[in-house]
């Protein structure tokens, strides 16, 4: 077992070195330049000589030509560069100088990684300076982590009796009541419900003003006593986790139902009823457990959604979660931040995949791992 | 010793019963998958014809005394593809009749063989129509045309700019016999966009799960049947893929894409090229199982070429899965797609957009309700069919 996770451990090097290196090349050879993004935002099109102007200076006053002078000091300076080089391996890298300076940026951005430096966001650059990507996610992060971790709880509670319900009354009204609404739920498309939601019960044109729209706290929470804080977080919860939840619902619900009637047609359920176990033994004790074990498994991965999984939820509720910012992001081609939320997300998903794993290993000693 | 032997009818049975066959059989008998396959059918058909129901473009013109149908000229080569498609799926059970004796006597499926018929067929006759033929596809060329012509036949719903159609008059509203789904703020009649939303969410379903489905199947049965080392750097591949985040990669490529890329294409590229790393696992998955099957061994000692084992003997029997997790995958792509236009992160004709644009005007339930609507019909009745299909295969397939 112990051998197993460390080879899953050092598998996960190369992986994430190839996501981030898939995510570096392609957002450093888009057309876009994250300085002229900036520039476009805040002055419309402009002339394309005057753009390249004022981006230059930009650059220089930020600071960005780096990775020039780091080329120069890695190959050469730049007249040697761009003379092809006989025989190299390299020779892409000579055709176009935007493959070579992404090259030389990739293994910049790596090397800073690997001295715990993240880089600096441009997008969210302030007047004092610059911010660290690495920062601006952890101050997201609780915002993504609560809508996702009530939701999931909520999940977990309604998915598992009702699809247990279902299964056990497998034919009867119940179970075709309930298979009809997990139906709908689960081809509702979010996006629907969030107008209806919005437009209905929230802030829309002739809604109802129930629910609030935005954030996830009032003006001036800091005062609030925590009856008054948890009351506030749910109200703004409301709508957005509602979204949240009944797609994943649906989904748990119907497995739940699938894997429990597996194990009640399984043979060691027919012995448990032939030793004459009664039946609320027999499903609650024996089938249950089993068909438990899938379902942990499942939540278990849906952990690491947690940071990346509500992007389209937090867009339409505009609020300042992870998601949004991995938005915001790309759209600014804000390098660094792209990169580290790639990152933070990849290692995420990797670990709770072995985790996964291993608690099913550990769940059910059938399952072995070399 | 004549009972031992089977007789020609019991053969002639037990052929007449392949594996597609009996699927089939299972799905004829559930409502449900019939609904729903007929409700793909008519949005299919309705996706491909849309031109001649909704448009600008005349049907057809009498010019100086001349009759013509420049519809005919205006639509894209891609356009007649779709239309090909179209009638070839739905020839495809009479392909299959015509094939069956001489597949069944190279023992190999009859459905497949169809299948690669016809998509060769198509493939040729659009890069025939590609050669041959150039659309005229000026902007209002055919409208600033139609106003000198003698007569002409219009399609039935019109657009804004249609003469003789007051489009700021009809401005949003609601649902009457003349516009049965009301007009949204332009005056545009939201039967129009739904069509053209259908053409959107149709090509996204079909194209882009169809190349997902396509390198899936492609590099999992390499994957599976090998092993090894080819089997962990192909598992890394996946996994790199599988955890690029899409949204990044959408914008990114609808910025880098040329001007003359419909936005369309970018979002079909991005989500096929992303989307193939469930279709590997299923597939790859299967190969591990088929690759000690017995009728791989027998295979292998009559001294089959490697390809054709792969090709022509596992990937056939390990395409369940990947058929029913595709029906799935379509249902997941139009939602996508939907979410990305309703997100303003792509610009394309689309349901998502349509539904947005009534977002913001909640009184105009007509525009926002049939969008929804149009998204959740579509999504539900490719869920249905999947599990239809999921049930007939295998119940216990865990997909």
């Amino acid at each position: 077992m112990k051998t197993y996770i460390l080879k899953r451990l050092l598998l996960m090097i190369p992986t994430l070195v190839g996501i981030t290196m898939v995510v570096y090349f392609i957002v450093r050879l888009a057309p876009g330049d994250p300085i002229e993004a900036m520039i476009r935002n805040q002055s419309g099109n402009i002339d394309p000589k005057a753009m390249k102007e004022s981006a230059d200076k930009i650059r220089e006053r930020l600071g960005l030509f780096e990775y020039h002078y780091l080329r120069d000091r890695l190959f050469g300076p730049e007249k040697s560069w761009t003379q092809k080089p006989k025989g190299a391996w390299f020779w892409i890298v000579d055709s176009t100088d935007k493959v070579a300076s992404a090259a030389v940026g990739y293994v910049q951005w790596f090397s800073r990684l690997c001295v715990g430096n993240f880089g600096e966001s441009l997008k969210f650059r302030t007047s004092g300076g610059s911010r660290n990507p690495l920062l601006l996610i952890l101050e997201r992060i609780p915002v993504t982590a609560t809508l996702n971790i009530i939701s999931e709880i909520i999940i977990f509670i309604v998915a598992i009796p009702v699809g247990f319900a279902a299964a056990r009354y497998q034919g009867k009204w119940f179970d075709r009541a309930s298979s009809f609404v997990l139906l709908a739920f689960w081809s509702i498309p979010s996006i629907l419900a969030a107008t209806v939601l919005i437009g209905y019960l929230g802030v829309g044109s002739g809604g109802l003003h129930w629910f609030p729209i935005g954030s996830l706290h009032s003006f001036g929470y800091e005062k609030f006593t925590w009856m008054q804080y948890l009351g506030d977080l749910f109200w703004h919860a409301t709508l957005p986790v509602v979204c949240l939840t009944y797609g994943g619902l649906a989904y748990l619900a119907k497995m739940g139902r699938a894997s429990l009637l597996e194990n009640l047609r399984a043979d060691y359920v027919r012995t448990a009823r032939a030793k004459g176990l009664s039946e609320e033994r027999v499903v609650y004790h024996h089938a249950l457990r089993n068909s438990l074990l899938p379902m942990i498994t499942t939540m278990v991965l849906a952990i690491p959604g947690l940071i990346g999984g509500s992007v389209i939820v937090e867009r339409i509720f505009s609020i300042q979660g992870t998601g949004n910012l991995l938005v915001e992001a790309s759209m600014a081609y804000d390098l660094a931040l792209i990169m580290t939320e790639t990152l933070l997300y990849g290692v995420l998903t990797l670990v709770f995949l072995l985790i996964g794993d291993i608690l099913y290993a550990w769940a059910d000693p059938r399952v072995r791992y070399e | 010793m004549s009972s031992l032997v089977p007789t020609t009818d019991a053969v002639a049975a037990a052929r007449s019963r392949s594996y597609g066959a009996i699927v089939w059989r299972q799905l004829r008998r559930r409502p449900s998958a019939m609904i729903s396959l007929g409700i793909i059918v008519l949005m299919a058909l309705v996706a491909v014809i849309a031109p001649f129901i909704a448009g600008e473009t005349p049907i057809r013109w009498v010019e100086k005394g001349e009759a013509s149908w420049p519809v005919f000229r205006y639509l894209e080569n891609l356009e007649y593809a779709g239309m090909l498609a179209f009638v070839l799926a739905l020839l495809l059970p009479v392909t299959v009749r015509l094939v069956r004796g001489r597949a069944e006597r190279a023992a190999a499926s009859p459905l497949g063989r169809a299948v690669l018929i016809h998509a060769a067929i198509c493939v040729a006759v659009t890069a025939a129509l590609f050669v041959a033929r150039t659309p005229e596809r000026r902007y209002g060329f055919f409208l600033e045309r139609a106003s000198e012509a003698e007569s002409a036949w219009f399609p039935l719903i019109p657009t804004p700019r249609h003469p003789g159609y007051e489009s700021l008059a009809h401005r949003d509203e609601s649902p009457t016999w003349q516009h049965p789904l009301g007009t949204d703020r332009l005056g545009q009649d939201i039967v129009l966009r739904i069509l053209y939303g259908a053409r959107t969410a149709m090509t996204i379903g079909f194209v882009a799960v169809g190349i997902g489905a396509s390198i899936g199947v492609a590099l999992g049965s390499i994957s599976g049947y090998f092993g090894r080392r080819v089997d962990l750097l192909l598992m890394r591949l996946a996994e790199i893929v599988m955890f690029i985040p899409q949204i990044v990669l959408i914008i990114i490529i609808l910025a880098v894409m040329p001007s003359w890329v419909p936005p369309l294409w970018a979002v079909v590229f991005v989500i096929g090229v992303t989307g193939w790393t469930g279709y590997y696992r299923y597939m790859r998955a299967e190969l591990l199982r088929i690759r000690g099957e017995d009728y791989m061994t027998a295979a292998r000692a009559l001294g089959i070429p490697t390809w054709r084992l792969l090709f022509r003997h596992a990937v056939p029997n390990g395409m369940a899965p990947i058929l029913v997790a595709a029906t799935f995958g379509i249902a997941g792509a139009v939602f996508l797609e939907a979410s990305l236009a309703f997100l303003n992160l792509v610009q394309t004709p689309s349901w998502g957009e349509l539904l947005n644009d009534g977002r913001q005007h909640m009184s105009t339930w007509w525009a926002w309700g049939s969008a929804g609507a149009a998204i959740f019909i579509t999504v539900l009745v490719y869920n249905l069919l999947g599990e239809a299909v999921r049930d007939a295969i295998d119940p216990k397939l865990k997909i």
